[in-house]
């Protein structure tokens, strides 16, 4: 199990390489552009991309080291990116059932830890 | 509206809809296999190449699909049923990549995926509540 750790970490990070990059396509989705060639080609959403593409390589480089399945158990995290940003950028407010679905996340990465 | 539950008149095409976000979703999923293969293979080697772009042409055409679903159904019901991906990687893991199915693994699963719905739901309510 602790050679799958580093690369679970490393998927860790791409997951949240990739809640950043989806925070920047929102925020530029939410200014105004005036044009659509200035709603794609624009620098938030270039660095968006640029982004996702190096949580793909991560992804993809941490699954030299971890099983198959584990890549969408990790993926689950994103919520807790969601969440956060949702709060502290955009100003949503939490939601107790948030927390606890978090919280199930959390559990059931541990758990299934014990199985690998 | 009901999440979960459409309108009695759409019920027969919303069933359509609905084996379309998991024919999406189950593509979705072979884009981590693709991911998975690609790691097989040296890093920017052809066979890297290969299925990595594989893995990017799937996310693509999934992104299009998706669009197209969720013009047709609730959104919360579309987000609650990605968690079918959870399974899909049990499921392929076991099948592609002869990964041990360990009991704990599939608790552990079960209650990320548990999590997962769960956090759709909440989301879905605020929105009805008029979120932007």
């Amino acid at each position: 199990m602790n050679g799958v750790l580093g690369f679970a970490l490393l998927n860790l990070l791409g997951v949240f390489v990739s809640a950043v990059s989806q925070v920047l396509l929102k925020k530029s989705a939410m200014e105004d552009h005036g044009s659509m060639a200035g709603e794609y080609l624009n620098p938030l959403v270039v660095i968006a991309y640029a982004l996702f593409v190096g949580a793909t390589l991560l992804s993809t480089i941490a699954y030299k080291g971890i099983p198959l399945s584990m890549g969408p158990i990790l993926d689950a995290t994103g919520y807790i990116y969601v969440t956060v940003f949702g709060v502290l950028i955009f100003h949503e407010r939490l939601d107790r059932r948030k927390l606890v679905a978090l919280a199930l996340i959390l559990v059931g990465i541990a758990v299934y830890s014990l199985g690998l | 509206m009901t999440k979960g539950s459409p309108n009695n008149g759409n019920t027969r095409w919303s069933a359509r809809v609905f084996v379309g976000l998991h024919l999406m979703l189950a593509l979705y999923s072979l884009s981590s296999v693709c991911s998975k293969l690609a790691a097989g293979h040296a890093f920017m080697s052809w066979g890297f190449v290969f299925f990595y772009g594989a893995m990017v042409a799937i996310l693509g055409i999934y992104a299009i699909g998706w669009q197209q679903v969720i013009k047709r159904m609730p959104l919360t019901t579309a987000y609650a049923n990605k968690a079918v991906t959870l399974v899909w990687g049990l499921v392929w893991g076991l099948l592609l990549f002869h990964e041990q199915l360990t009991l704990a693994k599939v608790v552990g699963c079960a209650i990320v995926l548990a999590g997962v719905v769960l956090f759709s739901l909440a989301d879905g309510d605020e929105g009805e509540e008029g979120r932007s």
